[in-house]
């Protein structure tokens, strides 16, 4: 019994130190990166769901080298003239695939059956600057590409300069501006078709909730809102806008990541229901299931799959 | 037992004209037209109030169905590790954890 009084007066002190503290404007967290303004919404609401068989056995050899296999059985939609009809064929591939881990370099390498080999590098140039490589070779002629990124991050900013292989140029900054609100912008220039875009970005998130807002030229208004309703449960919801094309899709999430599974679940304004479920049966090996049904299209979509180690 | 249930007041020849009279009356022309619109429109709804349910039922079985199942089974668990806790008591001072 005795134990229980001091905490009561801790946590009651705490919490009025932690309203009277003003806030330092020159000592501002860093903020998230510009890709990852989202991340807290694409975890819950952009699971990927999936179709068919997927197996993935990853193997550590070293401390830092580890191997990867995996297979993947089940259909593929290709893109069809009509869209009410969805042409899918079956197709069935195994991918290979090997990483090296380090604090400052990281190489993921993977190859496919069909003849695609991605690479990815990620490498800490010095303490503040990262550099990020990622290429795509194929057997179709001029459908390889590559992309160089450098990112700054300074003490309450991150920069950011892309570089991809078909004269692609863009650059993202973002900078924190209270304690909890971060704005951002980019731009970017692509050769080929010859077009440039600009957006803007920002992001507001406390203990309990995060939300984003992102506006581009390339017409795409999407706003995000995560609300942490306890330590197992979220809940999410998305909207995007896109004024030039004039789609409008809004989407509600929940996440629930409990000790032995994760189940996330989300309903569209397009008609889709899609749920995924992981369920840890052992130490290392992951049971995956994963259901969409799209009631507008009538396509429905199972899949299963398990992850070992 | 014809002409008695036939009833007052009617003779046995004019019965089916009177009958045809009634039966072509705008009122009755007016009750077919409603039952049969009636028909339609209750036939319409059950045909949306199924689709409806259709919808509801597989996308209820889809995003709830596991997320119990998953929630049940981690209380389960909960409760095994508190009666564990409570059989084994505390764990001594010098114990590994």
């Amino acid at each position: 019994m005795a134990d229980l009084l001091p905490p009561l007066g801790t946590a009651q002190t705490d919490g009025k130190t932690k309203v009277d503290e003003k806030v330092d404007y020159s000592n501002l967290p860093c903020p998230v990166p510009y890709e990852e303004l989202h991340r807290e919404a694409i975890m819950s609401l952009k699971a990927d769901n999936f179709e068919g068989l997927r197996f993935d056995f990853s193997k550590g050899l070293n401390q830092k080298f580890s191997l990867s296999h995996s297979v993947m059985m089940g259909p593929t939609e290709v893109p069809s003239q009509s869209p009410d009809t969805t042409i899918k064929i079956p197709t069935a591939h195994y991918e290979f695939g090997a990483n090296y881990f380090d604090p400052k370099l990281m190489l993921i390498g993977r190859l496919m059956t069909d003849g695609r080999l991605n690479a990815r590098v990620k490498a800490d140039l010095t303490d503040r600057l990262v550099l990020k490589a990622n290429g795509q070779l194929t057997n179709e002629p001029h459908m390889s590409h590559a992309m160089f990124n450098f990112d700054y991050m300074g003490s309450d900013y991150r920069a950011q300069l892309q570089l991809g292989n078909s004269a692609l140029i863009g650059a993202t900054y973002i900078q924190s501006v209270t304690p909890r609100l971060s704005l951002g912008g980019e731009v970017f220039w692509a050769g080929v078709p010859r077009k440039s875009g600009i957006g803007y970005a920002a992001r507001y998130d406390t203990d309990k909730m995060v939300a984003t807002a992102q506006v581009a030229s390339t017409g795409t208004i999407a706003m995000n809102y995560v609300q942490k309703i306890s330590d197992k449960v979220s809940l999410a919801t998305d909207f995007a806008y896109n004024y030039l094309s004039r789609d409008v899709v809004a989407s509600v999430g929940y996440d629930y990541i409990l000790r032995q599974s994760r189940v996330r679940g989300k309903i569209d304004s397009n008609g889709v229901a899609s749920a995924l479920l992981e369920e840890r049966l052992s130490m290392g090996l992951n049971f995956l299931l994963s259901a969409e049904l799209d009631h507008k299209k009538k396509d429905y979509k199972f899949g299963f799959g398990l992850t070992v180690g | 037992m014809a002409t008695k249930r036939t009833g007052a007041g009617k003779s046995g020849g004019r019965d089916s004209s009177i009958l045809a009279k009634i039966a072509n009356h705008e009122i009755a022309n007016k009750g077919r037209r409603a039952a049969c619109d009636a028909v339609y429109v209750s036939k319409k709804l059950l045909r949306s109030t199924g689709k409806a349910a259709w919808i509801v039922g597989t996308s209820f079985l889809i995003l709830v169905v596991p997320l119990l199942i998953q929630a049940e089974r981690d209380q389960m668990l909960g409760e095994i590790e508190l009666q564990q806790a409570s059989i084994l008591g505390p764990p001594p001072p010098g114990a590994l954890q």
